[in-house]
């Protein structure tokens, strides 16, 4: 592999080759195969169907709505989650009964419960929330145990020299010490959990993001499916560049 | 250090110091045991308490409800719901790994191309195959297409970091011995670049397992005219609680044991990875 | 009095007699006693004996530095010493007392890794074993500046410990362990993992601090070049399971290294590991 003489160019300048390339070939193929715009919008109409959408107060609360189930489902998943992973990692013994449990719902991944919530919360927000909850629970509470387990012994004998008790060593040494994997296990969790909430609108919801682009592909609209679909993944990378960024202020210590 | 290492394991349970009464491995069975013994239980009084104006959850079958009607299930139309599923599943995710497998080796390998499109990709990446359900459904409508569409794209996006990361990762020194067997490119590739992807892609694939299962359900949620996502969706809409429940353990058991099969099959194949790959769990 | 607490109480009432019945001397304030110490620890099933009859005495204010093969127990012996683990059998008497499990406020410990908390400044390092006893933030505070600046790291009192080199951080593990005033101070091959130049320039500084409080310290090394030039008193065990082989005294002027009486004692501890001394050509 020859070096290219410029790699900080080269580091922008292809990506954005790339970006024409995928444009190219949209508009190749909407000339080639002369598809219908409800198969194949343009890209035009795509993005002013966004700009639509931005400048509509619907969407705005659509997006609030859909945020709002993430966040609360996201802020009880995590503290329970970190709660009882931290029980789990220090007591051997609760952890050698709860992990059979804890296993066996890992495995009903949290879209197999959507009709189960819509069931018995029907299209009210807190289905979402509890299905978010626990998609973010299981994340957190499997990192937590692992990470709490793991911390380097020496510094869990510092502790104990020192005169901590065992619960204060598990929050002060065992918890921080873990605090920099946890938070790249609750950017993933917030990943998931963000889809969850987009998932359960698209099957069952009076309000919401999921909903709109539902809504949108019903009435073959599919400009603003994929504007949707854009508005889906920015958000998401917005929820996890912040978690990235409180986490790395707060604490990471590597 | 060994020494203060195991003892200090130890110091949270004084008594393994003490000749134990119990074989770690069979006090952890017990336990586990034990708490699932609990789990069952608590649902039980709750499936009670609930069952009498519990409030919002007014229908919370017990255990063995539930269990009636997954017999029920079992003896009656899961088999052809699984097999459908496990189609859909199996196209998919062969489809998804594959073109993985190739786009990642290409992009790995090709500098060039790389630089293009791995961003382009990095990029889609977080986005999961779920966001595009509406849209393959305006392109594929609800038949089999868009299904492994979903459950492709979904596998494609794991397995791709890895066989991107597999075309890229030879170790030095078997590049070293190369050059001094005086190998040329193609001999290169095909001993050292190609082995090392496959097994990063069978890896990915097997931790792709749980995305692509789990897309399986929701594009039968929403497309829901065949297999086990289609039979939740019948069970919901006649309000048969303990039968939702039974196909959601249904899916569940499916998923385990697939992984485990998997697992099982890659500690065969390649065991000098099998220590990497329970890491990647 | 909760009835747990009261038990408690009554259990090292009666172990206290046991242990004053088992041993037949004067057990006095600032002594270790390590007697008839047994101990074994199973992984996986398999039961491995590490330490076997086991016993020895410091004296007040002694330093005893413990040597011997590699994996031979001598850290197990540190462990049981600071009430991190429990022997299997016998038991190890401070100030006339068994030692307890779990924390104990009489003694400090510096470990082979420094074992700096990395989220900590230096300076919070030192203080935070303070703060656990309840000094209050300002006096863990200048107490922690204190020693900082006793082992010459004041310049670093708020650097990170991923800033300090392995000397550096050892030093601060070792400002750590006697900010807290110990009177039995624990040491596990605190300089084993540093290079030789370090090694013998922390030696010398370690002298210097002992100087100061007069700790009865247990010393565990590896090196014994290093127990005669630090202990009063060499205890050298034999391959696992160990016990005590011989306990040689140290005079004063045979640490001077470049005496004869340092050569002797040298010769006569190795002779004591199974080492020769005569390290002549063989061909």
């Amino acid at each position: 592999m020859t070096r290219s003489p410029h790699p900080a160019a080269r580091r922008v300048l292809l990506p954005l080759v790339g970006v024409a390339c995928v444009l190219g070939a949209w508009e190749a193929t909407l000339a080639l195969y002369r598809l219908p715009a409800i198969v194949l919008p343009t890209p035009w109409s795509v993005a002013t169907a966004l700009a639509d959408l931005i400048t509509t107060r619907a969407f705005w609360h659509d997006v609030g709505v859909s945020l709002y189930e993430f966040a609360v489902g996201y802020a009880i998943g995590v503290v329970l989650g970190v709660a009882i992973g931290i029980l789990m990692g220090e007591r051997r013994h609760f952890r050698m009964a709860a992990t059979p449990v804890i296993e066996s719902l890992r495995f009903i991944v949290p879209f197999a419960w959507i009709p189960l919530t819509i069931l018995w919360f029907g299209t009210s927000y807190t289905g979402k929330i509890l299905l978010v909850a626990y998609a973010v629970f299981f994340v957190m509470v499997v990192s937590t145990a692992r990470a709490v387990a793991q911390v380097e012994p020496t510094l869990s004998r510092v502790g104990t020299m020192l005169g901590m008790g065992s619960w204060r060593l598990a929050f002060t040494v065992h918890l921080r010490a873990a605090a920099p994997t946890l938070a790249s296990a609750a950017r993933a969790a917030a990943a998931i959990g963000w889809i969850a909430v987009v998932a359960a609108e698209y099957i069952g919801a009076s309000a919401g993001l999921g909903l709109m682009i539902t809504n949108a592909a019903a009435s073959l609209a599919t400009p603003v499916v994929i504007a949707g679909m854009f508005v889906i993944g920015v958000v998401g990378a917005g929820v996890s560049a912040a978690i990235g960024t409180l986490s790395r202020k707060w604490l990471d210590y590597r | 250090m060994a020494s203060i290492d195991n003892g200090i394991a130890s110091t949270v349970d004084i008594s393994a110091t003490a000749s134990p009464r119990l074989s770690p491995r069979v006090r952890a069975w017990l336990l586990g045991l034990a708490g699932t013994a609990v789990a069952i239980a608590v649902w039980s009084l709750l499936s009670h308490w609930l069952a009498h104006g519990g409030g919002v959850i007014n229908r919370l079958p017990g255990p063995i409800a539930v269990v009636r009607e997954l017999v029920q299930y079992a003896t009656s139309d899961l088999a052809s719901d699984l097999l459908a599923s496990l189609r859909v599943f199996a196209i998919g995710w062969l489809v998804g790994a594959a073109s993985a497998a190739l786009v990642g080796l290409a992009l790995g390998r090709a500098s060039l191309l790389g630089g293009i499109f791995l961003p382009i990709v990095e990029a889609i990446r977080p986005v999961s195959s779920i966001a595009w359900v509406p849209l393959s459904i305006v392109w594929f409508g609800f038949g089999l297409t868009s299904k492994v569409f979903l459950v492709g794209l979904a596998v494609f996006l794991v397995v791709i970091v890895y066989a991107v990361d597999g075309s890229h990762r030879v170790p030095a020194d078997l590049e070293r011995t190369a050059t001094m067997l005086g190998m040329n490119e193609w001999q290169r590739f095909a001993s050292l670049v190609l082995p090392g992807t496959l097994a990063e892609v069978l890896i990915g694939s097997r931790v792709a397992l749980t995305a692509g299962w789990g897309t399986v359900i929701v594009a039968e949620l929403v497309a829901a005219n065949s297999g086990l996502g289609a039979h939740l969706i019948a069970v919901e809409q006649s309000y048969n609680v303990s039968a939702v429940m039974a196909t959601m353990i249904c899916f569940a058991a499916a998923g385990f044991a697939m992984n485990a099969a998997f697992t099982f099959m890659e500690q065969r194949l390649m065991p000098w990875r099998h220590d990497r790959a329970r890491q990647e769990r | 009095m909760t009835p747990s607490a009261a038990s408690s109480i009554d259990e090292r009432a009666s172990a206290i007699d046991r242990a004053k019945q088992e041993v037949a001397r004067n057990t006095r304030e600032g002594e270790l006693l390590v007697d008839r110490v047994f101990h074994r620890y199973s992984t996986f099933g398999r039961q491995t004996e590490v330490l076997r009859d086991v016993s020895f005495r410091i004296a007040p204010g002694q330093v005893a530095c413990v040597v011997g093969p590699s994996g031979c127990g001598k850290s197990t012996l540190l462990g049981l010493a600071a009430g991190l683990l429990r022997p299997t059998a016998g038991t190890i008497l401070w100030d006339g007392a068994p030692v307890v499990i779990g924390r104990n406020r009489h003694l400090g410990m510096a470990f082979q890794q420094p074992g700096l908390f990395p989220w900590m400044s230096v300076r919070k390092n030192v203080a935070i074993g303070l703060r656990t006893r309840g000094y209050p933030r300002r006096d863990a505070r200048r107490i922690a500046d204190e020693f900082l600046h006793t082992v010459g790291l004041s310049d670093f009192k708020d650097a990170y410990p991923s800033q300090l080199s392995g000397g550096m951080a050892q030093r601060v593990g070792i400002a750590r362990a006697l900010a807290l005033r110990p009177r039995l101070l624990l040491l596990d091959e605190p300089f084993a993992a540093v290079d030789a130049f370090t090694r013998l320039k922390l030696q010398q500084e370690f002298k210097a601090l002992l100087a100061l409080t007069r700790p009865t310290v247990l010393f565990v090394t590896h090196d014994v070049a290093e127990a005669i030039a630090l202990g009063d008193v060499i205890v050298v065990m034999t391959q696992r399971p160990a016990t005590v082989q011989r306990i040689i005294p140290v005079a004063r002027e045979e640490r001077h290294r470049a005496s004869a009486a340092y050569a002797r004692k040298l010769a006569e501890t190795l002779e004591c590991l199974g080492v020769t001394s005569d390290m002549g050509d063989e061909h």
